[in-house]
Protein backbone atom coordinates (compact mmCIF):
# COMPACT_ATOMS: atom_id res chain seq x y z
CA UNK A 1 0.00 0.00 0.00
CA UNK A 2 2.58 2.33 1.15
CA UNK A 3 4.59 0.86 -1.67
CA UNK A 4 2.24 1.54 -3.92
CA UNK A 5 1.68 5.14 -2.96
CA UNK A 6 5.69 5.83 -3.57
CA UNK A 7 5.56 4.62 -6.71
CA UNK A 8 2.80 6.66 -7.64
CA UNK A 9 4.26 9.34 -6.70
CA UNK A 10 7.44 9.06 -8.65
CA UNK A 11 5.87 8.06 -11.76
CA UNK A 12 4.10 11.43 -11.19
CA UNK A 13 7.42 13.28 -10.90
CA UNK A 14 8.44 14.50 -14.17
CA UNK A 15 12.37 16.19 -14.29
CA UNK A 16 12.73 19.42 -13.31
CA UNK A 17 9.50 20.18 -11.49
CA UNK A 18 8.48 17.38 -9.52
CA UNK A 19 9.50 18.92 -6.08
CA UNK A 20 6.94 21.31 -6.95
CA UNK A 21 4.31 18.90 -8.30
CA UNK A 22 5.34 16.47 -5.29
CA UNK A 23 4.50 19.44 -2.97
CA UNK A 24 0.73 20.09 -4.83
CA UNK A 25 0.27 16.56 -4.44
CA UNK A 26 0.77 16.15 -0.59
CA UNK A 27 -2.88 16.91 0.18
CA UNK A 28 -4.18 13.66 -1.80
CA UNK A 29 -1.29 11.62 -0.19
CA UNK A 30 -2.55 12.38 3.36
CA UNK A 31 -5.77 11.83 2.39
CA UNK A 32 -4.72 8.45 1.11
CA UNK A 33 -2.59 8.07 4.27
CA UNK A 34 -5.68 8.51 6.76
CA UNK A 35 -7.71 6.12 4.67
CA UNK A 36 -4.48 3.43 5.15
CA UNK A 37 -4.49 4.20 8.95
CA UNK A 38 -8.47 4.06 8.49
CA UNK A 39 -8.19 0.49 7.00
CA UNK A 40 -5.86 -0.39 10.13
CA UNK A 41 -8.25 1.01 12.42
CA UNK A 42 -11.46 -1.09 10.94
CA UNK A 43 -9.23 -3.93 10.89
CA UNK A 44 -8.25 -3.69 14.72
CA UNK A 45 -11.92 -3.00 15.91
CA UNK A 46 -13.33 -6.35 13.91
CA UNK A 47 -10.46 -7.69 15.95
CA UNK A 48 -11.66 -6.51 18.80
CA UNK A 49 -15.71 -7.13 18.37
CA UNK A 50 -14.56 -10.47 17.23
CA UNK A 51 -12.84 -11.68 19.70
CA UNK A 52 -15.88 -11.20 22.22
CA UNK A 53 -17.65 -13.86 19.88
CA UNK A 54 -15.25 -16.22 20.20
CA UNK A 55 -12.92 -17.89 22.93
CA UNK A 56 -9.51 -17.32 23.82
CA UNK A 57 -8.22 -20.39 22.58
CA UNK A 58 -9.90 -19.40 19.10
CA UNK A 59 -9.76 -15.73 18.74
CA UNK A 60 -8.29 -13.91 21.66
CA UNK A 61 -8.67 -10.39 21.88
CA UNK A 62 -5.95 -7.52 21.88
CA UNK A 63 -5.27 -7.88 25.15
CA UNK A 64 -4.25 -11.21 25.80
CA UNK A 65 -2.04 -11.22 22.82
CA UNK A 66 -0.34 -7.95 24.27
CA UNK A 67 0.22 -9.87 27.62
CA UNK A 68 1.61 -12.90 26.27
CA UNK A 69 3.95 -10.71 23.91
CA UNK A 70 4.85 -8.70 26.98
CA UNK A 71 5.34 -12.07 29.05
CA UNK A 72 7.62 -13.47 26.38
CA UNK A 73 9.47 -10.32 26.18
CA UNK A 74 10.53 -10.26 29.99
CA UNK A 75 11.63 -13.58 30.00
CA UNK A 76 13.82 -13.04 27.29
CA UNK A 77 12.31 -15.27 25.16
CA UNK A 78 11.09 -13.38 22.33
CA UNK A 79 14.57 -11.98 22.12
CA UNK A 80 16.16 -15.54 21.58
CA UNK A 81 13.62 -17.13 19.33
CA UNK A 82 13.94 -14.15 17.17
CA UNK A 83 17.87 -13.97 16.64
CA UNK A 84 17.34 -17.75 16.47
CA UNK A 85 14.98 -17.22 13.48
CA UNK A 86 17.01 -14.12 12.05
CA UNK A 87 20.55 -16.07 12.37
CA UNK A 88 19.10 -18.85 10.53
CA UNK A 89 17.43 -16.98 7.32
CA UNK A 90 19.66 -13.70 6.89
CA UNK A 91 22.61 -16.97 6.92
CA UNK A 92 20.65 -18.43 4.17
CA UNK A 93 19.83 -15.30 2.34
CA UNK A 94 23.96 -14.38 2.54
CA UNK A 95 24.46 -17.63 1.31
CA UNK A 96 21.74 -17.36 -1.15
CA UNK A 97 23.07 -14.25 -2.24
CA UNK A 98 26.35 -15.33 -2.66
CA UNK A 99 25.74 -18.04 -4.87
CA UNK A 100 23.02 -16.53 -6.66
CA UNK A 101 24.64 -13.57 -7.44
CA UNK A 102 28.11 -15.01 -9.26
CA UNK A 103 25.61 -17.81 -10.70
CA UNK A 104 23.15 -16.06 -12.28
CA UNK A 105 25.70 -13.58 -14.12
CA UNK A 106 27.27 -16.34 -15.15
CA UNK A 107 24.05 -18.23 -16.83
CA UNK A 108 23.36 -14.64 -17.85
CA UNK A 109 26.47 -14.54 -19.83
CA UNK A 110 27.29 -17.82 -21.04
CA UNK A 111 25.09 -20.21 -22.80
CA UNK A 112 26.84 -22.97 -21.56
CA UNK A 113 26.32 -22.42 -17.77
CA UNK A 114 22.72 -21.95 -18.53
CA UNK A 115 22.13 -24.98 -20.44
CA UNK A 116 24.00 -26.75 -17.21
CA UNK A 117 22.02 -25.66 -14.58
CA UNK A 118 18.71 -25.21 -15.96
CA UNK A 119 17.68 -28.75 -14.12
CA UNK A 120 18.89 -28.02 -11.31
CA UNK A 121 17.20 -24.41 -11.01
CA UNK A 122 14.12 -26.78 -12.21
CA UNK A 123 13.60 -28.85 -9.90
CA UNK A 124 14.46 -26.32 -6.88
CA UNK A 125 11.60 -24.41 -8.21
CA UNK A 126 9.02 -27.36 -8.70
CA UNK A 127 9.93 -29.62 -5.62
CA UNK A 128 7.42 -28.86 -3.05
CA UNK A 129 9.61 -27.48 0.53
CA UNK A 130 7.68 -30.11 2.19
CA UNK A 131 9.66 -32.79 0.17
CA UNK A 132 12.74 -30.41 0.94
CA UNK A 133 12.19 -30.49 4.57
CA UNK A 134 12.07 -34.03 4.97
CA UNK A 135 15.13 -34.75 3.21
CA UNK A 136 16.67 -32.13 5.51
CA UNK A 137 15.53 -33.90 8.69
CA UNK A 138 16.87 -37.66 6.33
CA UNK A 139 20.06 -36.15 6.10
CA UNK A 140 21.49 -33.73 9.15
CA UNK A 141 18.22 -34.43 11.37
CA UNK A 142 16.63 -31.26 13.38
CA UNK A 143 19.41 -28.94 13.29
CA UNK A 144 19.81 -25.10 12.31
CA UNK A 145 21.72 -26.43 9.26
CA UNK A 146 18.90 -28.33 8.28
CA UNK A 147 16.38 -25.13 8.70
CA UNK A 148 19.29 -23.22 6.62
CA UNK A 149 19.55 -25.72 3.57
CA UNK A 150 15.40 -26.04 3.05
CA UNK A 151 15.81 -21.84 3.41
CA UNK A 152 18.63 -21.72 0.68
CA UNK A 153 17.29 -24.09 -1.38
CA UNK A 154 13.86 -22.36 -2.08
CA UNK A 155 15.21 -19.21 -2.27
CA UNK A 156 17.89 -19.57 -4.78
CA UNK A 157 15.68 -20.30 -8.05
CA UNK A 158 13.88 -16.76 -7.06
CA UNK A 159 17.08 -14.53 -6.44
CA UNK A 160 18.87 -16.00 -9.39
CA UNK A 161 15.89 -16.19 -12.00
CA UNK A 162 16.15 -11.82 -11.24
CA UNK A 163 19.78 -11.70 -11.55
CA UNK A 164 19.81 -14.17 -14.63
CA UNK A 165 17.26 -11.54 -16.37
CA UNK A 166 19.17 -8.50 -15.33
CA UNK A 167 22.44 -9.45 -16.96
CA UNK A 168 20.69 -10.66 -20.04
CA UNK A 169 18.90 -7.05 -19.68
CA UNK A 170 22.66 -5.25 -19.91
CA UNK A 171 23.11 -2.39 -22.81
CA UNK A 172 25.29 -4.43 -25.34
CA UNK A 173 27.03 -0.88 -26.19
CA UNK A 174 28.06 -0.45 -23.08
CA UNK A 175 30.25 -3.42 -23.17
CA UNK A 176 30.93 -2.41 -26.68
CA UNK A 177 31.80 0.98 -25.81
CA UNK A 178 34.56 -0.58 -22.94
CA UNK A 179 36.03 -3.09 -25.58
CA UNK A 180 36.86 -0.38 -27.60
CA UNK A 181 38.99 0.84 -24.72
CA UNK A 182 40.58 -1.93 -24.32
CA UNK A 183 38.81 -3.14 -21.31
CA UNK A 184 39.48 -6.49 -19.82
CA UNK A 185 36.55 -8.98 -18.89
CA UNK A 186 37.03 -8.34 -15.04
CA UNK A 187 36.49 -4.51 -15.98
CA UNK A 188 33.70 -5.19 -17.78
CA UNK A 189 32.11 -7.57 -15.32
CA UNK A 190 32.81 -5.33 -12.27
CA UNK A 191 32.12 -1.34 -13.99
CA UNK A 192 28.76 -2.49 -16.56
CA UNK A 193 27.47 -5.79 -15.74
CA UNK A 194 27.39 -5.97 -12.20
CA UNK A 195 25.71 -1.88 -11.71
CA UNK A 196 23.42 -3.64 -14.85
CA UNK A 197 22.25 -5.99 -12.31
CA UNK A 198 21.95 -3.90 -9.43
CA UNK A 199 17.88 -3.08 -10.06
CA UNK A 200 17.43 -6.91 -10.27
CA UNK A 201 19.33 -7.73 -7.44
CA UNK A 202 17.18 -5.30 -5.14
CA UNK A 203 13.92 -6.71 -6.98
CA UNK A 204 15.18 -10.46 -6.37
CA UNK A 205 16.26 -9.60 -3.03
CA UNK A 206 13.44 -8.49 -2.08
CA UNK A 207 10.80 -11.45 -3.42
CA UNK A 208 13.92 -13.89 -2.16
CA UNK A 209 13.61 -12.37 1.74
CA UNK A 210 9.48 -12.70 1.54
CA UNK A 211 10.20 -16.48 0.21
CA UNK A 212 13.30 -17.07 2.91
CA UNK A 213 11.02 -15.40 5.97
CA UNK A 214 8.31 -17.90 4.93
CA UNK A 215 10.36 -21.30 4.56
CA UNK A 216 12.64 -19.96 7.83
CA UNK A 217 9.21 -20.25 9.94
CA UNK A 218 8.05 -23.55 8.11
CA UNK A 219 11.14 -25.32 8.65
CA UNK A 220 11.50 -24.70 12.24
CA UNK A 221 7.79 -25.72 12.85
CA UNK A 222 8.14 -28.97 11.27
CA UNK A 223 11.36 -29.54 12.37
CA UNK A 224 11.70 -28.19 16.06
CA UNK A 225 14.50 -26.42 15.25
CA UNK A 226 14.83 -23.51 17.71
CA UNK A 227 13.13 -20.15 16.71
CA UNK A 228 9.72 -18.37 16.34
CA UNK A 229 8.15 -21.47 13.91
CA UNK A 230 9.12 -23.77 17.07
CA UNK A 231 7.44 -21.21 19.40
CA UNK A 232 4.63 -21.42 17.36
CA UNK A 233 4.44 -24.94 16.87
CA UNK A 234 4.76 -25.64 20.23
CA UNK A 235 1.94 -22.60 21.41
CA UNK A 236 -0.78 -24.94 18.93
CA UNK A 237 0.18 -27.32 20.92
CA UNK A 238 -0.62 -25.69 24.11
CA UNK A 239 -3.86 -24.44 22.90
CA UNK A 240 -2.35 -21.19 23.66
CA UNK A 241 -3.43 -19.08 20.85
CA UNK A 242 -2.24 -15.74 22.19
CA UNK A 243 1.09 -16.62 21.85
CA UNK A 244 0.32 -17.68 18.15
CA UNK A 245 -1.00 -14.50 17.15
CA UNK A 246 1.83 -12.77 18.89
CA UNK A 247 4.36 -14.01 16.81
CA UNK A 248 2.38 -13.62 13.97
CA UNK A 249 2.23 -9.72 14.57
CA UNK A 250 5.73 -9.96 15.78
CA UNK A 251 6.86 -11.11 12.22
CA UNK A 252 4.93 -8.61 10.40
CA UNK A 253 6.67 -6.14 12.98
CA UNK A 254 9.98 -7.32 12.02
CA UNK A 255 9.23 -7.53 8.16
CA UNK A 256 8.37 -3.68 8.29
CA UNK A 257 10.51 -2.71 10.61
CA UNK A 258 13.54 -4.67 8.39
CA UNK A 259 12.03 -2.85 4.82
CA UNK A 260 11.88 0.20 5.95
CA UNK A 261 15.15 0.16 8.78
CA UNK A 262 17.49 -1.63 6.23
CA UNK A 263 16.01 -2.34 2.43
CA UNK A 264 14.74 0.91 1.71
CA UNK A 265 18.20 2.65 2.69
CA UNK A 266 20.63 -0.01 0.31
CA UNK A 267 18.22 0.33 -2.59
CA UNK A 268 18.62 4.64 -2.12
CA UNK A 269 22.24 4.41 -2.05
CA UNK A 270 22.55 1.76 -4.88
CA UNK A 271 20.04 3.56 -7.29
CA UNK A 272 20.93 7.09 -6.07
CA UNK A 273 22.05 7.56 -9.77
CA UNK A 274 18.60 6.62 -10.78
CA UNK A 275 17.19 9.38 -8.90
CA UNK A 276 15.79 12.74 -10.67
CA UNK A 277 17.44 14.87 -8.22
CA UNK A 278 17.78 18.64 -9.62
CA UNK B 1 55.96 9.02 -43.18
CA UNK B 2 53.65 6.03 -44.04
CA UNK B 3 49.91 6.63 -43.47
CA UNK B 4 48.86 5.75 -39.97
CA UNK B 5 45.34 3.84 -40.66
CA UNK B 6 45.65 1.47 -43.37
CA UNK B 7 43.11 -0.33 -44.73
CA UNK B 8 43.51 -2.94 -47.61
CA UNK B 9 40.51 -4.72 -49.23
CA UNK B 10 38.74 -5.31 -45.99
CA UNK B 11 35.74 -7.65 -46.56
CA UNK B 12 33.16 -8.21 -43.88
CA UNK B 13 30.57 -10.73 -43.43
CA UNK B 14 28.03 -11.66 -40.78
CA UNK B 15 27.28 -14.94 -40.41
CA UNK B 16 24.20 -16.09 -41.91
CA UNK B 17 24.26 -12.79 -43.93
CA UNK B 18 23.92 -13.58 -48.08
CA UNK B 19 26.03 -10.61 -49.35
CA UNK B 20 28.79 -9.27 -47.83
CA UNK B 21 28.67 -5.60 -45.34
CA UNK B 22 32.35 -4.42 -47.40
CA UNK B 23 32.93 -5.56 -50.15
CA UNK B 24 37.07 -4.52 -50.40
CA UNK B 25 37.43 -1.39 -48.99
CA UNK B 26 41.23 0.26 -49.08
CA UNK B 27 41.74 3.75 -47.38
CA UNK B 28 44.65 5.22 -45.92
CA UNK B 29 44.15 7.69 -42.92
CA UNK B 30 47.52 10.17 -43.21
CA UNK B 31 48.76 10.99 -39.30
CA UNK B 32 47.17 14.08 -38.10
CA UNK B 33 44.53 14.03 -41.26
CA UNK B 34 40.37 14.31 -40.64
CA UNK B 35 38.76 11.80 -43.14
CA UNK B 36 35.16 11.50 -43.43
CA UNK B 37 33.47 8.63 -44.61
CA UNK B 38 30.03 9.61 -46.05
CA UNK B 39 26.84 6.95 -47.56
CA UNK B 40 24.00 6.14 -47.04
CA UNK B 41 22.51 4.61 -44.02
CA UNK B 42 23.31 0.74 -43.98
CA UNK B 43 25.93 1.13 -46.08
CA UNK B 44 28.62 -0.50 -43.52
CA UNK B 45 30.19 2.71 -42.63
CA UNK B 46 30.16 1.55 -38.96
CA UNK B 47 31.38 -1.61 -39.67
CA UNK B 48 34.48 0.48 -40.52
CA UNK B 49 35.28 1.88 -37.52
CA UNK B 50 33.68 -0.71 -35.22
CA UNK B 51 36.68 -2.99 -37.15
CA UNK B 52 39.09 -0.42 -36.20
CA UNK B 53 37.92 -0.52 -32.84
CA UNK B 54 38.88 -3.95 -32.56
CA UNK B 55 35.01 -4.79 -31.85
CA UNK B 56 34.79 -6.65 -34.74
CA UNK B 57 37.09 -9.24 -37.02
CA UNK B 58 37.32 -9.03 -40.63
CA UNK B 59 36.37 -11.59 -42.64
CA UNK B 60 39.46 -10.80 -45.12
CA UNK B 61 41.93 -8.20 -45.71
CA UNK B 62 44.46 -6.38 -44.17
CA UNK B 63 44.10 -3.46 -41.39
CA UNK B 64 46.93 -1.98 -39.96
CA UNK B 65 47.72 0.86 -37.56
CA UNK B 66 50.98 2.06 -38.31
CA UNK B 67 51.76 3.16 -34.36
CA UNK B 68 52.71 0.21 -31.87
CA UNK B 69 51.20 2.55 -28.69
CA UNK B 70 48.44 3.68 -30.90
CA UNK B 71 45.62 5.13 -28.64
CA UNK B 72 42.63 4.72 -30.34
CA UNK B 73 39.04 6.20 -28.89
CA UNK B 74 35.66 5.47 -30.18
CA UNK B 75 32.87 8.30 -30.03
CA UNK B 76 29.50 6.77 -30.95
CA UNK B 77 26.42 8.32 -31.89
CA UNK B 78 24.70 7.71 -28.67
CA UNK B 79 26.52 8.54 -25.69
CA UNK B 80 26.96 5.06 -24.10
CA UNK B 81 28.15 6.43 -20.67
CA UNK B 82 27.51 4.59 -17.90
CA UNK B 83 24.93 5.98 -15.88
CA UNK B 84 25.75 5.27 -12.43
CA UNK B 85 28.89 7.11 -12.91
CA UNK B 86 29.12 10.91 -12.16
CA UNK B 87 30.29 13.16 -15.53
CA UNK B 88 33.89 12.81 -13.49
CA UNK B 89 34.47 8.91 -13.58
CA UNK B 90 32.51 8.81 -17.03
CA UNK B 91 35.75 10.84 -18.69
CA UNK B 92 37.92 8.28 -16.44
CA UNK B 93 36.73 5.09 -17.49
CA UNK B 94 38.52 5.08 -20.43
CA UNK B 95 41.62 6.66 -18.51
CA UNK B 96 41.51 3.79 -16.30
CA UNK B 97 41.61 1.51 -19.44
CA UNK B 98 45.00 3.06 -20.47
CA UNK B 99 46.80 2.65 -16.77
CA UNK B 100 46.16 6.61 -15.69
CA UNK B 101 46.34 6.38 -12.25
CA UNK B 102 45.81 8.56 -9.04
CA UNK B 103 46.43 12.73 -9.48
CA UNK B 104 47.40 12.18 -13.07
CA UNK B 105 44.38 11.00 -13.97
CA UNK B 106 42.19 12.92 -12.28
CA UNK B 107 44.22 16.21 -13.66
CA UNK B 108 43.67 14.55 -17.30
CA UNK B 109 39.52 14.37 -16.76
CA UNK B 110 39.72 17.84 -16.07
CA UNK B 111 41.37 19.34 -18.59
CA UNK B 112 38.97 17.07 -21.40
CA UNK B 113 36.47 18.67 -19.14
CA UNK B 114 37.00 21.66 -19.59
CA UNK B 115 37.93 21.40 -23.44
CA UNK B 116 34.24 20.29 -24.24
CA UNK B 117 32.96 23.04 -21.92
CA UNK B 118 31.31 20.80 -18.69
CA UNK B 119 33.39 22.46 -16.14
CA UNK B 120 30.81 23.06 -12.98
CA UNK B 121 28.99 19.80 -14.36
CA UNK B 122 31.47 17.37 -12.74
CA UNK B 123 29.44 15.94 -10.07
CA UNK B 124 26.32 14.70 -12.04
CA UNK B 125 24.97 11.99 -13.30
CA UNK B 126 24.23 11.53 -17.18
CA UNK B 127 20.69 11.76 -16.50
CA UNK B 128 21.12 15.01 -15.34
CA UNK B 129 22.46 16.20 -18.16
CA UNK B 130 20.73 17.11 -21.69
CA UNK B 131 21.82 15.12 -24.73
CA UNK B 132 24.18 17.67 -26.16
CA UNK B 133 26.02 17.53 -22.70
CA UNK B 134 26.03 13.77 -22.40
CA UNK B 135 28.01 13.66 -26.15
CA UNK B 136 30.11 16.19 -25.04
CA UNK B 137 30.74 14.04 -21.51
CA UNK B 138 30.90 10.82 -24.22
CA UNK B 139 33.43 13.30 -26.46
CA UNK B 140 35.54 14.03 -23.15
CA UNK B 141 36.15 10.47 -22.35
CA UNK B 142 37.78 9.82 -25.72
CA UNK B 143 39.59 12.81 -25.59
CA UNK B 144 40.57 12.34 -22.15
CA UNK B 145 43.52 9.86 -22.95
CA UNK B 146 44.92 12.62 -26.05
CA UNK B 147 44.09 9.53 -29.04
CA UNK B 148 46.17 8.80 -31.52
CA UNK B 149 43.48 8.16 -34.09
CA UNK B 150 39.68 9.65 -32.81
CA UNK B 151 36.47 7.41 -34.15
CA UNK B 152 33.57 9.40 -34.93
CA UNK B 153 30.39 7.32 -35.24
CA UNK B 154 28.19 9.99 -36.41
CA UNK B 155 28.87 11.57 -33.11
CA UNK B 156 26.26 14.18 -33.29
CA UNK B 157 23.48 12.59 -35.17
CA UNK B 158 21.18 12.73 -32.29
CA UNK B 159 21.41 16.33 -31.74
CA UNK B 160 19.53 19.13 -32.91
CA UNK B 161 21.29 21.66 -35.75
CA UNK B 162 21.81 24.36 -33.68
CA UNK B 163 24.17 22.22 -31.09
CA UNK B 164 25.38 20.11 -33.51
CA UNK B 165 27.39 23.14 -35.74
CA UNK B 166 28.25 24.32 -32.49
CA UNK B 167 29.56 20.73 -31.82
CA UNK B 168 30.90 20.33 -34.76
CA UNK B 169 33.03 23.31 -34.72
CA UNK B 170 34.12 22.84 -31.14
CA UNK B 171 35.58 19.61 -32.56
CA UNK B 172 36.93 20.63 -34.99
CA UNK B 173 39.60 23.41 -33.21
CA UNK B 174 40.57 20.24 -30.30
CA UNK B 175 41.12 17.79 -33.46
CA UNK B 176 43.00 20.62 -35.56
CA UNK B 177 44.70 21.84 -32.15
CA UNK B 178 46.31 18.73 -30.71
CA UNK B 179 46.89 17.15 -34.68
CA UNK B 180 44.58 14.30 -33.74
CA UNK B 181 44.16 11.70 -37.11
CA UNK B 182 40.37 11.09 -36.81
CA UNK B 183 38.06 8.85 -38.53
CA UNK B 184 34.31 10.40 -38.96
CA UNK B 185 31.54 8.91 -40.34
CA UNK B 186 28.34 10.50 -41.33
CA UNK B 187 25.79 10.69 -43.53
CA UNK B 188 25.24 15.14 -43.42
CA UNK B 189 27.79 16.79 -46.16
CA UNK B 190 27.45 19.92 -44.75
CA UNK B 191 29.20 18.36 -41.50
CA UNK B 192 31.71 16.16 -43.63
CA UNK B 193 32.88 19.44 -45.92
CA UNK B 194 33.20 21.42 -42.71
CA UNK B 195 35.57 19.07 -40.80
CA UNK B 196 36.87 16.37 -43.19
CA UNK B 197 40.26 17.20 -45.22
CA UNK B 198 39.27 14.58 -47.38
CA UNK B 199 35.58 12.68 -48.08
CA UNK B 200 35.40 9.20 -49.05
CA UNK B 201 31.89 8.40 -50.53
CA UNK B 202 30.59 4.93 -49.86
CA UNK B 203 28.17 3.22 -52.08
CA UNK B 204 25.19 1.41 -50.67
CA UNK B 205 25.69 -2.33 -49.68
CA UNK B 206 27.95 -4.20 -49.92
CA UNK B 207 29.70 -1.27 -49.18
CA UNK B 208 33.38 -0.23 -51.33
CA UNK B 209 34.35 3.22 -51.81
CA UNK B 210 33.29 5.00 -54.98
CA UNK B 211 34.66 8.16 -54.81
CA UNK B 212 37.05 10.36 -53.26
CA UNK B 213 37.33 14.02 -52.64
CA UNK B 214 39.64 16.59 -51.67
CA UNK B 215 38.12 19.49 -49.76
CA UNK B 216 39.69 22.30 -50.54
CA UNK B 217 39.16 25.22 -47.74
CA UNK B 218 41.98 24.66 -46.07
CA UNK B 219 42.07 23.84 -41.75
CA UNK B 220 40.93 26.83 -40.13
CA UNK B 221 37.11 26.35 -41.44
CA UNK B 222 33.59 27.88 -40.11
CA UNK B 223 30.19 27.07 -41.12
CA UNK B 224 29.66 30.91 -41.86
CA UNK B 225 32.52 30.90 -44.08
CA UNK B 226 31.87 28.46 -46.36
CA UNK B 227 28.07 28.90 -46.43
CA UNK B 228 29.81 32.08 -48.23
CA UNK B 229 32.18 30.46 -50.86
CA UNK B 230 30.90 29.61 -54.08
CA UNK B 231 32.99 26.21 -54.39
CA UNK B 232 31.27 25.22 -51.26
CA UNK B 233 28.09 25.00 -53.25
CA UNK B 234 29.26 23.00 -56.00
CA UNK B 235 30.99 20.59 -54.68
CA UNK B 236 27.94 20.26 -52.13
CA UNK B 237 25.95 19.61 -54.82
CA UNK B 238 28.64 17.31 -56.73
CA UNK B 239 28.73 15.05 -53.49
CA UNK B 240 24.60 14.94 -53.33
CA UNK B 241 24.75 13.91 -56.67
CA UNK B 242 27.38 11.32 -55.85
CA UNK B 243 25.26 9.83 -53.02
CA UNK B 244 21.88 10.49 -54.43
CA UNK B 245 21.77 7.21 -56.62
CA UNK B 246 23.20 4.92 -53.52
CA UNK B 247 20.15 6.40 -51.46
CA UNK B 248 17.81 5.27 -53.72
CA UNK B 249 19.26 1.83 -53.98
CA UNK B 250 19.28 1.73 -50.52
CA UNK B 251 15.46 2.17 -50.15
CA UNK B 252 14.98 -0.15 -52.82
CA UNK B 253 16.48 -2.52 -51.65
Amino acid sequence: MVDELRTRVTARRGGASHRRRALRLSPRLLVRLLLFLTAIGVLFLAWVLGSHHYPDYILPGPQPVWDSFTSMLDRGVWARQVEATLGHMFTAYGITIGIGLPLGILIGRFWVVEDLSRALLIFLQTVPTIVLIVLALIFVGTTATGVIAVTVASCLPYFTLNVIQGTKSIDRDLIDMARSYRAGELTIMRSIIVPSVVPYFLAGGRITLGVAWQVTLFGEYLMGTPGIGFQVSAAIKLLDTPSVYAWGLSVVGLTIAFEYGVFRPVEAVLTRHMRRAE
Amino acid sequence: MSALIELEGVVKQFPGDTEPVLAGISLEVGRGELVALIGPSGCGKSTVLNILAGLIRVTSGTLRINDRDARVSYVFQRPRLLPWRKVRRNVEFSLEQADVTGAARRRAAEAAIERVNLTGHEDKYPHQLSGGMQQRVALARGLAIEPSVLLLDEPFGALDALTRSYMQEELLGIVRGTGTTALLVTHDIDEALLLADRVLVMSSRPGRIKHELRVPFGTERSLDALLQDPEYGRIRSELRHLLRPEVVEELNG
